[in-house]
């Protein structure tokens, strides 16, 4: 069986034959790619390993593993208690509050769910945070998203982000070769 | 330590062993794990037939010949998928409202609900009563004086994977639900962050009038100090302020251990302390993580002695864990670290010793009558058997396996023998302190 990483590798480099072949795909791949840059981990030391935090695009993302966490190894992420449970949107604010129901997403190979939150206003301005968890096996790769997330453009546009080369790369040496 | 006799189990992981004596008979009933990949569902040999792991009931009132009577097969799956991993036993004559000739069995089944049997014929158990349409069933603790019984289970609308459902147990064939209980965000409708999920309570019954909740295994523990007649008799319905009124008090450990058992030594004389004016004897909590990882992936779980005497001030006086070195226990295979303790609180080691299971390291005997200065007396490391499952880590993307023996829990009877079992399928195994630690121990 294909371990994640020669998975990841095999549909990034097929993503980018893809991407090459096409303009709509070309600026997208350069769209991934400019504009974000790697920020220091802003949260205190806690029980898992520190994650890599990324702004780009008048958005933030904090992502990281949490190995062994998943509560089913076999269905992965498939409720939005879990979503609330093991992502990390309680360091930007303990008492965030869910927009609405969650939805499925995918992150190039792995599954699970991201939820919109609200969080608590900072400087009168109120404030959007989405939580990422999908899963490999018994692994979580928990993400979070925080910024002017009102419109799905915005999001998506994270969403692809997190599918570069720059941060699939990163994930892979923390995820070592599972 | 040494070893007085043991039992294969049939080759099945094993997770708790509760050691019952049933009229002139010493019974160990032991609930596993579910089956590997490579064995799903082991063969029974007095059935003949291939039976997915549940209870094994093995009659040890000659210990160095235990006899397997009964295998009563629980939830098919792997792994912690499947099988019945917890048990508790009381007896009728003891529960208010029981069948004086029958003897009660709470196991859960996989982890999707509880199950009362009647074992007073262990050879042939009944099953009376199914508590289901849970998830993530664990590790409940039963008091077999009221019934009263704290079980650990995934409810419904809450949101977290263990909670605590109260039941009371009196009358076994006839539960009555009491309560669910948690820590406020943990309960249906809340948002914000979700505390960690609770691993198992002990209660000190109405006597002592406080339950021990311990919340995580390897991460983020929670020692959580509850008045029990608040929490049985207080409102219910589970809104933040009701469960936090019957709270005491709570103490955080370190987001790097989690806090499995929580095992109250109360009222404990301190001879340091003796000629002191206050605080002669101390109330300890004995919290013990657990291993999550193979081969030291994790920050190292282990032993805590944690004083409560001043009970919304708990404070962690003291530790314990195996020494690494002493065994190249990090390269061995498998967990390394803490997992349980013995939890029978009866008078043969109570407050004088403390057994710990620590998977590739095995069993360790700590003498606790100084719990600021807890000290190994002995251990025991069983060997590996043909039965003996290997245990895994990747390594550049492969698997990387060793065979490893994992002593996951520990259990003690009356008699002073000492009970361990093997999560890596090498079985039951018997044993009896010698030396120093017979001698700790007050024993003959």
């Amino acid at each position: 069986m294909l371990n994640r990483r020669t998975v990841v590798q095999a549909s990034l480099a097929a993503g980018l034959v893809a991407g090459l072949a096409g303009v709509a795909e070309f600026a997208k791949w350069r769209r991934d790619n400019t504009g974000w840059h790697a920020i220091s981990w802003p949260f205190p030391r806690d029980g898992w390993p520190t994650g890599k935090a990324w702004r780009g695009e008048g958005i933030e993302v904090y992502i990281r593993p949490k190995l062994g966490f998943c509560s089913n190894c076999d269905t992965g992420v498939v409720t939005d208690e879990e979503v609330d449970r093991v992502t990390d949107v309680d360091l930007l604010d303990e008492h965030f509050v869910p927009v609405h129901e969650g939805s499925r997403i995918h992150i190039t190979d792995l599954v699970g769910r991201a939820r919109l939150y609200r969080l608590k206003a900072k400087a009168g301005i109120s404030r959007l945070a989405e939580g990422i968890a999908v899963a490999y096996k018994c692994d979580l790769v928990v993400a979070v998203v925080v910024g002017d997330l009102a419109d799905e453009p915005t999001r998506r546009s994270a969403h692809a982000f997190l599918e570069t080369n720059t941060v699939q790369v990163w994930l892979n040496q923390q995820l070592e070769g599972r | 330590m040494r070893l007085v006799g043991m039992s294969d189990l049939q080759a099945r992981s094993a997770y708790q062993p509760t050691i019952q004596h049933q009229g002139n008979r010493w019974i160990a009933y032991i609930g596993h794990h579910g089956g590997t990949d490579d064995v799903p569902a082991p063969v029974n040999p007095l059935t003949g037939k291939a039976e997915s792991n549940g209870t094994s009931i093995v009659d040890v009132t000659d210990p160095t010949n235990p006899k397997f009577l009964r295998h009563i097969p629980g939830l098919p799956g792997k792994y912690e998928d499947g099988g019945a991993q917890m048990v508790r036993v009381c007896e009728g004559k003891t529960l208010p409202k029981g069948d004086r000739a029958a003897v009660y069995m709470l196991r859960t089944f996989g982890s999707q609900a509880h199950e009362i049997w009647n074992v007073a014929d262990p050879t042939n158990p009944l099953l009376l009563t199914r508590i289901d349409g849970l998830q993530d069933t664990h590790k409940s603790w039963w008091e077999c004086d009221t019934g009263i019984a704290f079980l650990v289970s995934g409810a419904p609308g809450w949101r977290t994977r263990r909670m605590t459902q109260v039941y009371d147990l009196s009358d076994p064939a006839h539960p009555v639900k009491i309560r669910d209980f948690g820590l406020p965000g943990q309960e249906p409708g809340a948002t914000g962050a979700v505390p960690t999920e609770v691993h198992g309570p002990i209660s000190t019954g109405p006597k002592g009038n406080r339950v021990y909740f311990g919340y995580g295994t390897n991460k983020g523990g929670v020692m959580q100090i509850v008045d029990r007649e608040k929490l049985l008799n207080g409102p219910k319905e589970p809104t933040p302020d009701n469960l936090r009124a019957p709270e005491i008090s709570r103490m955080l450990m370190s987001s790097w251990n989690g806090a499995h058992t929580t095992f109250p030594m109360l009222q404990m004389p301190i001879a340091e302390f003796a000629k002191d004016k206050d605080g002669s004897k101390r109330d300890i909590v004995m919290i013990v993580d657990e291993a999550i990882l193979n081969e030291c992936l994790e920050a190292r779980q282990m032993v805590w002695f944690a004083d409560v005497s001043i009970e919304n001030r708990p404070m962690m006086i003291s530790n314990y864990t195996v020494s690494e070195a002493s065994g190249a226990f990090c390269q061995r295979g498998g967990r390394f670290g803490a997992h349980s303790s013995n939890e029978s609180m009866a008078s043969v080691f109570y407050e004088k010793m403390a057994f710990i299971s620590f998977f590739n390291a095995g069993v360790r005997a700590l003498d606790v009558r100084d719990p600021y200065h807890p000290k190994e007396v002995g251990y025991f490391i069983p060997a590996i058997t043909a039965a003996t499952d290997k245990r895994c880590v990747k390594v550049a993307g492969k698997d990387r396996c060793r065979v490893a023996i994992q002593t996951n829990n520990v259990e003690t009877d009356d008699r002073g023998y000492i009970y361990i079992v093997d999560r890596a399928n090498t079985g039951l195994h018997i044993l009896e302190l010698t030396g120093e630690a017979r001698q700790a121990a007050g024993l003959k």
